[in-house]
């Protein structure tokens, strides 16, 4: 009897697995959703949940602090241990491994700030919001937002597809001690950036390099729905080399995303290879001890991507904006259109 | 008079957190949008909060704290006389189309826009066009964007951008298939007819003179 207990116990052991193994990645993250949703009580759940359709809850993000730009939805601060746990699980579920990484990176950073400006109330992890746009589900379209200060994370599930567009990253400070290391959510931003311009030859630096300044984003928050003339240098004049490089720079966004979703955008991204721009404005070298301050934008058929190093007072280098877009399918406008 | 700005930034700094908020600067970001006879341009003006105080003593020009539709519209003048643009090389005059401001709290809070959307109709030109815009607006505080959005009217391309440093001047060169109800694909059109037409003329000068020339050979030879 115990020898047919063990063997039934194991057959479903495999079972689950297999079930989970078997499980789309729609799927899984339509049931963080519900098991999220599943931890609120009614008043919670009113407030975490909009009509697909609401333009003004879509459109409600930025890179400034809740403080000033009103987030709605649910904050961080104001859950249970649970239910945030839920709510990161469901952030997660929809993110890589490395995407995820870099959205706690931010909000540490965040916290990091709040330390450093004294307990500034206007800063945190606390203060970061989760939001559902439509019904969770495998088939219908529906979107997850989540952000807060420097993050705005715009997520549209339709069907198999994920799209993380228009989304933003940002960081400030740009480098902070956590837990005793040294943390740099943009760090790779920057780097691949500079290898990349530093691994051109002098005439293609001569069309990359842009001859004026760049202040701050061009198409950032607010600036939906715009395709600005591109330019720079046409990747069309890339060396293979070159061309990995970039894309290896470009999946420090598209690969934001859970691996299914990113692969498919990489794959789009690169067909659109030939007809996408590298434009770089500011030093070309970063300065001994610091991290560089230069812009840069790459823009292709359906990319848009901003660097923007923020003069403000301070160190542009420990202040960076970025943006990340599809202008043919922010928000899946593209491809949810009835 | 950049003595008093730089005052006025200082003060402010020290009076608040250095971050998350645009400072010390006056961000003027110019969006163009090209048609076959008019341009768009739309304005946004972001003062940071530490020229804020300067500003504002331009636009708030009573000093009450509120900014009243009629300094509104003295503030949009003002602005528009620091902007000029030029196409082939002929002065354009700007129009106001509509311009909305922010609260003061959010203007305070670093983040206010101003947004002023303008248009001119353009001159009858050439296909080649060359537009100058330049912008002088609070110019030692200011950081100036210009750029253009992609045309929408496939006759339009631009061929050229070209900027100063602090981009307060933009040149905009693009070609425009000429005369209404032309297109890029019927000037082409229009161009290859003509060379054919040329080519079949040729043929049938040759063709007539042939018999000529066969004759003066036939008589050349038999001298």
């Amino acid at each position: 009897m115990k020898t047919f207990n063990k063997i039934v116990l194991s057959a479903l052991m495999c079972l689950t697995v297999n079930l989970a193994v078997g499980q789309s990645q729609t799927a899984r993250i339509v049931n963080a959703a519900h098991t999220f949703l599943a931890t609120l009580d009614q008043p919670q759940r009113q407030r975490v949940l909009f009509a697909y359709d609401d333009e003004q809850q879509r459109v409600r993000w930025s890179n400034f602090p809740t403080g000033f730009v009103h987030r709605a939805g649910l904050s961080l601060g104001e859950l249970s241990a649970a239910q945030r746990s839920a709510a990161l699980a469901l952030v997660s579920s929809a993110l890589s491994s490395r995407g995820f990484q870099k959205v706690q990176e931010i909000m540490d950073g965040d916290e990091a700030l709040k330390i450093k400006e004294n307990g500034n109330q206007m800063f945190g992890k606390d203060l970061f919001f989760i939001s559902i746009l439509g019904t969770p589900s495998e088939k219908d379209p529906w979107m997850l937002q989540f952000g807060g200060h420097h993050l705005a994370l715009n997520i549209t599930i339709a069907g198999d597809r994920g799209i993380l567009t228009p989304s933003l990253t940002a960081a400030q400070p740009a480098v902070y001690t956590w837990n005793g290391k040294t943390v740099r959510p943009l760090g790779q931003e920057n780097d691949k950036a500079f290898a990349l311009l530093n691994a051109l030859d002098e005439g293609q630096k001569k069309q990359a390099i842009l001859s004026y300044r760049v202040a701050d984003l061009v198409l950032g928050p607010g600036q939906d729905g715009k395709t600005i003339q591109p330019e720079g240098l046409k990747v069309s004049a890339m060396n293979d080399q070159q061309r990995a490089m970039l894309l290896d720079l470009i999946s420090e966004w598209a690969g934001i995303v859970d691996d299914s979703a990113a692969s498919a955008r990489m794959a789009e991204l690169k067909a659109d290879l030939p007809s996408t721009w590298f434009a770089w404005s500011g030093p070309t070298a970063q300065e001994p001890g610091h991290y560089g301050i230069s812009y840069y934008r790459i823009q292709g058929p359906h990319l848009v991507i901003e660097y923007a190093p923020q003069r403000m007072g301070g160190d542009p280098s420990m202040h960076i904006h970025t943006i990340y877009r599809d202008p043919t399918n922010d928000y899946g406008r593209g491809i949810t259109k009835k | 008079m950049k003595t008093g700005i730089i005052t006025a930034v200082a003060l402010v700094f020290a009076a608040r957190p250095a971050s998350a908020h645009r400072l010390d600067e006056y961000l003027q970001a110019t969006l163009f949008s090209i048609e076959k006879d008019r341009v768009r341009a739309d304005i946004r003006l972001t003062p940071g909060v530490a020229v804020l105080p300067y500003v504002l003593k331009t636009i708030d020009t009573n000093g009450d704290g509120i900014i009243a539709a009629s300094e509104q519209r003295a503030y949009v003048g003002h602005v528009m006389q620091d902007l000029s643009l030029n196409v082939d090389g002929e002065r354009v005059p700007l129009q106001l189309i509509s311009s909305q401001f922010p609260s003061m709290q959010e203007m305070k809070d670093g983040l206010g826009e101003i947004q002023i959307s303008l248009t001119a109709n353009l001159p009858l030109g050439g296909s080649h066009r060359t537009l100058v815009f330049e912008n002088h607006h609070e110019s030692p505080i200011a950081a100036y964007l210009v750029n253009c959005l992609a045309p929408a009217d496939p006759d339009i391309r631009v061929s050229a951008q070209n900027r100063n440093y602090l981009q307060s001047r933009y040149q905009l060169d693009y070609i425009q298939a000429g005369g209404s109800g032309s297109s890029f694909s019927s000037m082409l059109a229009g161009e290859w007819f003509a060379l054919a037409a040329v080519l079949i003329l040729g043929i049938r000068l040759a063709w007539l003179a042939m018999p000529h020339l066969l004759n003066r050979r036939t008589s050349g030879s038999a001298a």
